[in-house]
């Protein structure tokens, strides 16, 4: 009875596994997600903007006051192949990194550019990395992830 | 989403590079695409409003640089402005141009037609006022030379002959006109319109200055003869054709605004032109036929002028026929000679075609005038005569006859 029991519990596991199995085993790989150009979005008065051609909307408050600003006119904002959403604005001395979660952006690395704070910042989409310039310095920084 | 983010995480370990660099001509990929934007709705407003084909060659060249120069951001330019594309929007340029470039030959043409007009019409105008003028010096001399009869009637003539001069350089352009417009189809007719504001006196305005001056003319104190007013009415029969052929086209083609009000207004002219004429022309011809002893009843219309010469006819055919006297007789010669030499030969073609008479009109009065004619003829007495001789020697021979038998 015992054994019969073991045998129709472990033969329930194996069901169980192969079930669970099944739904996380579908994975597509090498999706693109860059944009060819980046999204220049102008904030409204509740700091909110919304980008309408890769529709994507979200609060840039929180940026703002890691970079103790209270408002910006524009920010810069482009994703790169792997899907890192990279922002960034004039007066930043920060690029934000984002990965998209279930309704949110996550931090994935705040990556320190200038203690002056970029004055003409543009991202630009290369082959294998985003290219950051600041237009009246001429600097230009590569940012691989 | 999940899984996006299970990959993140994977990736977290992986070095973040920044590489710094100097350049000294750094663009933003956004800047390009921009700039390709605003390039292109420029040249689209160019090739758009172009208005000569000096501009539309500028503009091909432009056309040529700004593809040369955004050719090599072919790729990212089709990424950013999906679903459109480099070349689908070159091809809409050049697709405009061709049209732009199409219509403005259309347009040239056009302007070069009107061209023609506007010289046409300042030559008209020109002459018309020419003659206008010799006509004011004319009267003033008329006026001046009352005292020397051979000397005005010179001056008459000379004032007849620029009104015949007149007549036939207006009758030129109406056929001209008519030669235009009257075949001309409604888009040539709509393209001429869009630009007839060009003109400084477009056609129906020429004509109503020419009919305003006929006018004037027919209520000249100058003293003209019948066939200067019967002229003057086959002008007007002429004239109100040539408007009934075309005025409608002229009138939606160069006052598209009003057409009615301007055909009316022409109308309204050649009103006013038929009653100056007529008010000198019935008078002076009543005075004609009176002056030549034939007294018509009063007459003022083409109707009423009929009905007279035909009462004239039949009273005094009725007459003939109850009568038959000598004057009766010399009344039908002075009617016939004036009716034949002077009524059909002189004024004949211009009464027809002035609408005062009709053929069948002078037919009927020919047929009446032939039964005038023979009921007036004086009956000759010899026959009688005969009969009264040869009774006279009838009894003259029985006389004889009886006598010599007792």
């Amino acid at each position: 009875m015992n054994k019969q029991r073991l045998l129709y519990m472990v033969f329930s596991l194996a069901i169980l596994l192969s079930v669970s199995a099944c739904g996380s085993s579908l994975i597509l790989e090498n999706v693109d997600y860059s944009q060819p150009i980046e999204s220049v979005l102008v904030p409204d008065s509740e700091q909110i903007v919304h980008d309408q051609r890769y529709a994507v909307k979200f609060s840039i408050s929180p940026i703002l006051v890691e970079e103790n600003l209270t408002e910006i006119d524009e920010i810069r904002m482009i994703r790169n192949s792997a899907g890192f959403y990279f922002v960034t604005a004039s007066g930043f001395n920060n690029v934000y990194v984002f990965t998209p979660g279930e309704s949110t952006l996550e931090l994935v690395e705040k990556v320190f550019i200038t203690e002056n704070g970029l004055s003409q910042p543009a991202f630009n989409q290369r082959e294998t990395y985003i290219e950051l310039i600041d237009r009246n310095t001429g600097e230009s920084f590569n940012l691989n992830y | 989403m999940y899984t996006l983010t299970k990959v993140t995480l994977s990736f977290i370990t992986i070095l973040f590079l920044i590489l710094p660099t100097q350049l000294n001509a750094q663009q933003s990929d956004f800047e390009i695409i921009q700039d390709f934007r605003t390039g292109y709705s420029e040249l689209l407003n160019k090739v758009e409003n172009a208005v000569s084909t000096e501009d539309l060659t500028e503009i091909r060249e432009e056309i040529s640089s700004f593809e040369a120069q955004f050719e090599s951001h072919a790729s990212l330019i089709n990424g950013a402005i999906y679903p459109d594309t480099f070349d689908g929007l070159l091809q809409g340029l050049e697709s405009s141009f061709n049209t732009t470039n199409s219509n403005i030959s259309v347009i040239e043409q056009l302007n070069s037609r009107v061209d023609v007009l506007v010289n046409e019409m300042d030559l008209f105008r020109n002459r018309i006022s020419d003659m206008n003028q010799e006509m004011v010096t004319l009267e003033e001399r008329i006026a001046q030379s009352s005292a020397n009869e051979s000397r005005q009637a010179a001056l008459i003539r000379q004032y007849r002959l620029n009104i015949d001069q007149r007549d036939v350089f207006v009758s030129d352009f109406l056929e001209e006109l008519v030669e235009r417009y009257q075949n001309m189809d409604s888009s040539a007719r709509s393209e001429i319109s869009d630009a007839s504001e060009r003109l400084q006196d477009n056609p129906i305005e020429i004509l109503k200055t020419i009919l305003a001056e006929y006018v004037q003319l027919a209520n000249s104190e100058i003293s003209l003869d019948l066939s200067d007013y019967v002229s003057m009415r086959a002008q007007h029969g002429y004239f109100s054709g040539v408007w009934d052929r075309i005025g409608t086209r002229l009138a939606e083609t160069f006052e598209p605004e009003g057409p009615v009000v301007a055909e009316q207004e022409v109308d309204d002219l050649l009103s006013a032109w038929q009653a100056a004429i007529d008010n000198n022309l019935w008078e002076t011809l009543a005075t004609s036929f009176s002056e030549n002893d034939i007294e018509l009843e009063p007459f003022s219309s083409s109707t009423e002028f009929n009905t007279a010469l035909n009462s004239y006819v039949d009273s005094s055919y009725e007459t003939s026929l109850e009568s038959n006297r000598e004057e009766d007789y010399q009344k039908f010669l002075n009617f016939n000679s004036f009716w034949n030499n002077t009524v059909k030969a002189d004024w004949g073609e211009l009464l027809t075609a002035g609408n005062v008479l009709t053929y069948s009109e002078i037919s009927a009065i020919d047929i009446k005038l032939n039964n005038w004619g023979e009921a007036s003829s004086p009956t000759s007495n010899l026959m009688f005569i005969l009969l009264i001789v040869s009774i006279a020697v009838i009894v003259g021979l029985v006389v004889l006859l009886v006598t010599k038998k007792s």
